[in-house]
């Protein structure tokens, strides 16, 4: 996600300045185009910038968020937050207790048919939520054999790291999940579904699936109210359609696909500067960040146990 | 010629089924239902001879009965048809409890009847194609399945869907059976538990029954599917769509819906409909049946596999209400 990230800044009122790397070998500084000078030293790092954008592996975001707090920085982290409510609430409160703000990348609040879909429904175009399908169909991404992503533990596996999306959207939608059952492919690419029942009725599905062939990647959104139905499918809504006789896929993951409108990492970025300059008001609370990484806990834990998983009420669309 | 009665005419579908009969070139001899107003006046609009009383109908040298009255009769009617021996093709669900629907089964076994439950889905040819693509291989290895039979709420067409007693639920008895069956029939797998979510805000002021579900039926080899078996379109919502699944492999996915081939149409008298075309599965269905007889061998769609889906959604009424997974 760094290389996305740096990508984006470009497109944003900030500049990027320094990246903190393992190595002065870093693939990112090598682009050469940033003008960003590479760190190894995180203290060197954190004296060096204004702002923080965390895109280091899932299991290193919570070390890498506090550090950040504890240094003043208001700070941006990848989605998930943490691979526990325990780890992501720690984090928060790291932030909150100093009084210094934390975003979390959750980009589909930033896509256009997502905030239109949401705008819709809040517009009472078609009445009382009911019922929410959303799928996210990609093919496994492509890393590297001894790769972190590799590690479930590390990563989160396609719960936390790509049914997150779909759970942050859902929890922004319909407000608090009562409970989850859900199921995830033993073995194979993977493939999950899980069933939400939100405090306020609504019930959702969502699906998350690796097991595409390369370089497919598509999306689906139904929304049923009251009084009507409304939905996209990535399928039926790009605006352009390139057919080649000869072509090779250079895509590792879904993202670089189709974006409609603006880029929506550069307006998620834009946005976290615009709550620190021009004090906006957030589009996402850290808190809700801490929210996504429960329900994706409670996720895992349905499908470890085969049991449906109750979450305590927060109180939001009750 | 083969001579089939009409018992009961509350399911819509009966409508399709008597033209498909015609085509079939079967002399529907008479329609039977428990209320004259109805029955007289459906067997008046289809040229089909109304009895006032069962017996009179099943009496009447029958070789075969098409049972579409409310769920909750088909018991009865069973009953009596099994008796007199006679070949039954059964509206699905096919009862409104696990105790009727093993009773239907077991009453045709017991009398060596032949019973079909009214499945058009394993006639899609389509959805066929989709079985031997499984059973081919190609797909590697099944993981999932994830699949929607979404409506609208069928009360414009016949009120009797959304009582509890007489249809035993709302979309849940409605729609599961459908993906239900097909499921298994695809798997070649029995289910083994199921969980269901639901709720009423569609319509929560017109009827007492579930109205959006999320189904997830659980089966050998850590196989999981879903069903959407929700009644949340618009009462404006074109006819028919809505019934699409997606099958999950190592080796690929596949998705299917039949329904998907049709024209489009804006204007006329509502501002946006669907004309089918393709080959007609109640069509195929109805000269399955009535192979059935002629040939004296089982149906594509038995009894067991109606028994089996109506299980699922059974138990899917049950998980909604306790909230746990429910084995089978």
């Amino acid at each position: 996600m760094g290389g996305v990230h740096a990508e984006a800044w470009q497109g944003t009122s900030a500049s990027l300045v320094a990246i903190l790397e393992h190595s002065t070998e870093s693939r990112i500084g090598d682009m050469g185009r940033y003008g960003a000078t590479i760190y190894t030293d995180l203290k060197e790092f954190l004296a060096a910038v204004d702002v923080v954008d965390i895109c280091v592996p899932t299991y290193l975001h919570a070390l890498f968020a506090i550090a950040a707090a504890k240094a003043g920085k208001p700070t941006i982290c990848e989605k998930p937050l943490a691979l526990t409510g325990a780890e992501s609430l720690e984090v928060l409160e790291a932030f909150s207790s100093r009084g210094i703000l934390l975003q979390v990348a959750h980009v589909l609040r930033f896509s256009p048919e997502y905030s239109a879909a949401r705008s819709a429904v809040l517009s009472g175009r078609i009445g009382d939520l009911a019922a929410i399908r959303l799928h996210r169909l990609s093919f496994a991404p492509k890393r590297g054999r001894n790769s972190w992503f590799n590690d479930e533990t590390k990563s989160g596996g396609i719960v936390f790291d790509l049914m997150i999306h779909d759970f942050d959207y859902a929890l922004w939608l319909a407000g608090d999940v009562a409970s989850v059952y859900a199921k995830s492919a033993s073995g194979g690419p993977g493939h999950a579904i899980a069933i939400l029942h939100h405090a306020n009725g609504v019930i959702s599905h969502i699906e998350g699936s690796w097991s595409e062939p390369q370089p497919v990647f598509r999306t689906k959104c139904e929304i049923a109210g009251s009084t009507g139905v409304i939905g996209f499918s990535s399928d039926d809504s790009s605006p352009m359609t390139l057919r080649l006789h000869e072509s090779i896929s250079e895509a590792t993951t879904g993202m670089d696909d189709h974006v409609v409108g603006a880029n929506p990492f550069e307006l998620e970025l834009q946005h976290f500067l615009d709550i620190i300059d021009e004090d906006v008001e957030p589009i996402i609370t850290a808190f809700e960040g801490h929210q996504a990484v429960r329900l994706a806990e409670a996720t895992r834990q349905s499908v470890e146990t085969g049991r449906p998983v109750r979450l305590a009420a927060t109180g939001k669309g009750e | 010629m083969i001579r089939i009665g009409i018992l009961g005419v509350a399911h819509l579908h009966v409508d399709s089924y008597v033209n498909s009969l015609r085509v079939a070139d079967v002399d529907v001899v008479g329609v039977y239902d428990s209320d004259f107003i109805r029955g007289q006046g459906w067997g008046a609009k289809h040229g089909v001879k109304f009895f006032e009383s069962l017996q009179g109908l099943i009496a009447a040298s029958l070789d075969g009965v098409i049972i579409c009255s409310e769920t909750s009769s088909h018991v009865e009617l069973v009953d009596a048809a099994a008796h007199a021996k006679l070949a039954i093709l059964c509206e699905k669900p096919l009862g409104v409890s696990v105790q009727d629907s093993q009773r239907i089964v077991d009453l045709c076994r017991e009398n060596d009847v032949n019973l079909m439950t009214a499945f058009p889905s394993r006639f899609e040819a389509s959805l066929g194609e989709a079985r031997d693509l499984v059973r081919s291989g190609v797909l590697g290895r099944i993981r999932a399945l994830s699949g929607t039979n979404q409506s609208v709420m069928p009360m414009r067409e016949r009120s009797w869907f959304v009582d509890p007693v007489l249809a035993g639920g709302g979309a849940i008895m409605d729609h599961v059976v459908h993906l239900a069956d097909v499921y298994s029939w695809l798997l070649g797998s029995e289910p083994r538990s199921v969980y269901a979510v639901a709720n009423r805000i569609v319509h929560n002021e017109v009827v007492s029954v579930e109205t959006s579900s999320m189904v997830m039926v659980t089966y050998p080899g850590g196989v999981f599917g879903s069903i959407d078996c929700s009644w949340n379109r618009p009462l404006s919502y074109p006819t028919w769509g809505g019934f699409a699944l997606s099958i999950v492999g190592d080796g690929g996915t596949l998705d299917v819906e039949p329904m998907r081939q049709r024209l489009v149409q804006f204007g006329g008298e509502t501002t946006y409909s669907w004309i089918q075309l393709g080959p007609d599965s109640n069509q195929s269905m109805i000269q399955n049946f009535i192979e059935s007889i002629t040939d004296a061998r089982p149906g594509l769609s038995t009894g067991d596999d109606g028994n089996r889906a109506t299980r699922v959604a059974l138990a899917a009424l049950e998980s909604v209400k306790t909230a746990e997974p429910v084995d089978l």
